[in-house]
């Protein structure tokens, strides 16, 4: 049996003694991936020869191997491997085996395709009534939602978030990194979470079914209102907020990249003067924008204001600003907004993530061994601190089957025949 | 034992505001939780006074973007500025098992109502703490929203196309990200003090939470150093892989091709046109190879399209597609109408307001929008009276008073 450099979950962790069976492609991992931070001894149960996710990009020194995905690596780190094949008589009688011993099954397989298998959530609760199933899927399990298929595109798209994403020429957009299947694997761990609580009192496992559209739908904050309620919907423009005709740039231009700044009084407006302030000293803050009264210049203002005096005025306000901007990197105008207190951001890339002086400072970035690359690399570590039973990666992500031992002879207790015997038909 | 709701039981005092606090509360609410929520008049939740409000016209009891993130809850005031507003603050903490707030990290340690303080009085406390860097660290101090957090964390710069500035996702894109991990830890934790009565303090960073949807790019830069960019709506693996515009007024579709299979169904459900067998597009490899001769074979075919049936078209040849909804597209959904994701609710000053549905359905322990957002001060007299035990002449003496305000 090979060992991984898993120093195992901590013993105190806040999920510990909760076993969960993982069956999902890059749609769900995060999920288990959440549950594995907190402790649960999460186990990756992939079909014979591996995930079909191992072959997502990017890949470690570029070398596609399914032993070598980042993907795979980010989303799987801490849980253990195993292969079953569930399409195979014997391999479902090895998986009700590990249902009885587990606490969550965590699953994308279409709709109904667990159902036809025999393995639908009735099956799994006869087999262990504790058992929660979470099914994540691309519109529900409705009528309506249960055959249409759906990947990150397409859940963008049919979500809503794409309409009001992108330019007016070039159409709608997404963002670059499947952002809708977290979405819904994050989702999944709540009602995962949601479906635990009360189980530890009843007894009693249930389904959990996961809407990818309607975690979409979630993110357009509120957007879906502003017909029914304002008689007006969002526009889509690229880098600019507002509508009919009324433009105001939410990202600059600096230097070596972007920051994001929203100009605005009202509220905003002791940040704005500091701002404004920068600007003077630097000779750079031209009087009418000293003299100018903010405090009525909200961000609601804006919203509302309309004609082309209003867009010259704002124009003008933002091609002084972009001169101010171009004159400083990206680094350089955050360190100054940190020391003033001024609102903006810079538009970040990973490079300058990874650079984060305040991530550094909280130990974000955690060394995972990967022994067999002989290397150790830096992953984005908890997702929140906790006081009592700290979040912590057991672990590089599994080699494909590499605790098919383990769990098989150790776990469900099966002789060294017995396990030639499920190798030799197939199923593991 | 019957529950009817999963965290039937549980008490909240939820202190947070905006976004990410009041969202992560409103799961544990939405699913039976009693979740307090106080707010003051002296410092109204900066979404009461945000878009859209209904009939377009403000009013802090009449925004839909406060509503939607506070369904379930009860709402009391309280000027934590004043000392006594301050005790009942923590009379109501002696009650909780949970405590969420939001503000910037010195807030509540001005008040006397950080973890340390609060754990005295309640020891097995558990208590959330959420903003936007973390509660330590040289930039623990810097206030925020969500739309920078979006900037800040990267989403900005992979949006939009490589040759022109970034086009960012709408609106405070992760708030929408770190209440998902915010209550998946506190449910844990809730789990971990029933089963050994220890409570605890969690400090969750929205930048932390929000950067694990952004894992592998940066595991990329670790190991390869390499900057994930925009590339407009170009995949990796599929082909063709984007949006088509159709007949009518900023139609689109969306199209997305990773397999044999699909490339297939999607020639089929065009009529079999005479580039679908051309050698060039025969293998997913070579579609991808030849991305940019696809999107100009579809875009024309398209044009000649109604959006909503090319997609059912599509759909029903196994092909993923789907239009491009906009707000108003998404109420007339029907996958949506059949899961519930819009539901109108009947606000005390708002009327029938639309409300969003969950994300997730449990089979035994459904959750519910129990009751819409309250109008501020709502359910003060329950909450002071029935709950925290004072008396009806004291509550209108702390109302004159202007502590509970």
């Amino acid at each position: 049996m090979t060992t991984s450099a898993s120093n195992g979950p901590l013993p105190n962790a806040l999920m510990a003694g909760y076993r969960v069976l993982d069956l999902s492609d890059e749609k769900g991992m995060l999920c288990g991936k959440m549950l594995a931070d907190m402790g649960a001894e999460v186990i990756k149960v992939e079909p014979p020869g591996g995930e079909a996710a191992r072959t997502l990009p990017p890949f470690y020194h570029d070398e596609a191997d399914p032993e070598k995905s980042l993907f795979w690596f980010a989303y799987n780190a801490g849980k253990k491997g195993i292969t079953l094949d569930l399409t195979n008589a014997d391999g479902r009688a090895v998986f009700q085996a590990l249902v009885a011993a587990s606490d969550f099954v965590i699953e994308t397989f279409p709709v109904g395709y667990l159902d036809k298998l025999g393995l639908g959530y009735e099956a799994l609760a006869q087999c262990n009534p504790r058992i929660i199933l979470t099914s994540i899927t691309p519109f529900g399990d409705t009528e309506a939602g249960r055959g249409q298929q759906a990947d990150d595109l397409i859940a963008w798209a049919t979500g809503g978030g794409m309409a009001i994403m992108g330019e007016k020429d070039r159409g709608p957009a997404r963002i670059n990194l499947l952002q809708s299947y977290f979405h819904a694997s994050a989702e999944a761990a709540v009602g995962s979470m949601t479906a635990h609580y009360p189980r530890e009192l009843s007894g009693q496992g249930q389904h959990v079914v996961v809407n990818m559209q309607a975690c979409v739908v979630w993110t357009l904050m509120n957007e879906q209102a502003f017909p029914i309620l304002h008689g007006n919907s969002v526009e889509r423009n690229g880098v600019f907020a507002g509508s009919e005709g009324m433009r105001q740039r939410l990202v600059f231009a600096c230097k070596d990249g972007y920051i994001t700044l929203l100009v605005a009084g009202g509220p905003l407006t002791p940040s704005l003067k500091a701002f404004l302030d920068w600007m003077d000293e630097k000779g750079m803050a031209p009087q009418w924008m000293l003299d100018k009264d903010w405090t009525e210049w909200g961000p609601a203002t804006f919203m509302n204001a309309r004609g082309d005096e209003v867009q010259r005025e704002i124009d003008a306000i933002e091609s002084a600003i972009t001169a101010f901007l171009k004159t400083m990197t990206k680094a350089e105008i955050y360190a100054g907004a940190l020391e003033r207190r001024i609102l903006l951001a810079p538009v970040a890339t990973v490079a300058d993530i990874t650079a984060s002086e305040q991530l550094a400072a909280r130990n974000f970035f955690v060394p995972v061994e990967h022994e067999d690359l002989g290397a150790t690399i830096p992953y984005p570590g908890p997702f929140a601190k906790l006081s009592r039973t700290p979040l912590s990666i057991a672990g590089r992500a599994p080699h494909i089957g590499e605790h098919n031992t383990e769990m098989y002879t150790g776990l469900l207790g099966y002789s060294r025949q017995q396990l030639a015997r499920l190798r030799a038909v197939g199923a593991i | 034992m019957d529950r009817r709701y999963a965290f039937d039981g549980i008490k909240v005092a939820d202190f947070a505001w905006v976004g990410v606090g009041p969202i992560t509360a409103k799961y544990l609410a939405d699913h039976g939780a009693t979740v307090v929520r106080v707010e003051s008049r002296a410092r109204p939740d900066i979404l009461r006074q945000a878009p859209p409000w209904t009939d377009g016209e403000p009013g802090l009891n009449r925004s839909q973007f406060f509503a939607s993130f506070n369904t379930s809850k009860h709402g009391i005031t309280l000027d934590l500025s004043k000392p006594r507003a301050r005790e009942l603050a923590r009379k109501l903490v002696a009650w909780a098992d949970v405590v969420i707030e939001s503000f910037t990290p010195k807030a509540m340690r001005n008040w006397g109502l950080d973890y340390d303080n609060l754990r005295t009085i309640n020891p097995e406390l558990i208590m959330l703490s959420t903003c936007q860097q973390g509660q330590t660290g040289p930039h623990a101090l810097y206030p925020g929203f969500g739309n920078l957090m979006a900037s800040l964390t990267g989403f900005y710069h992979i949006s939009g196309w490589p040759d022109r500035d970034p086009a960012p996702p709408y609106g405070a894109y992760t708030d929408f990200i770190a209440p998902r991990f915010g209550a998946t830890v506190l449910m844990a934790a809730l789990d971990y003090r029933r089963r050994t009565g220890k409570g605890q303090y969690i400090d969750m960073a929205q930048y932390e939470a929000a950067l694990h949807f952004l894992s592998p790019a940066l595991l990329n830069y670790q190991v390869n150093g390499r900057v994930l960019n925009r590339d407009g709506n170009r995949s990796f693996r599929s082909a063709p892989h984007g949006v088509y515009r159709c007949q009518g007024e900023d139609r689109w579709l969306a199209i997305s091709v990773s397999s044999d299979a699909q490339w297939q169904g999607l020639i089929r459900a065009l009529g079999k046109p005479s580039w679908g067998s051309e050698a060039r597009f025969s293998t997913q490899t070579l579609r991808l190879e030849h991305a940019p001769a696809l999107d100009e074979l579809l875009t024309a075919w398209a044009a000649e399209q109604e959006a909503e049936a090319a997609a059912d078209r599509l759909q029903q040849a196994g092909v993923p597609a789907g239009v491009v909804q906009n707000c108003l597209d998404l109420h007339q959904d029907p996958r949506l109408a059949a899961w519930g994701m819009f539901q109108y609710l009947d606000h005390q000053e708002m009327g029938p307001s639309p409300y969003e549905g969950h994300q997730f359905h449990l089979s035994k322990t459904p959750g519910a929008l129990r009751w819409p957002a309250p109008v501020m001060g709502q359910h003060n007299a329950y909450v002071f009276g029935e709950i925290l035990g004072l008396s009806e002449q004291e509550v209108a003496r702390l109302i004159e008073e202007q502590v509970i305000y």
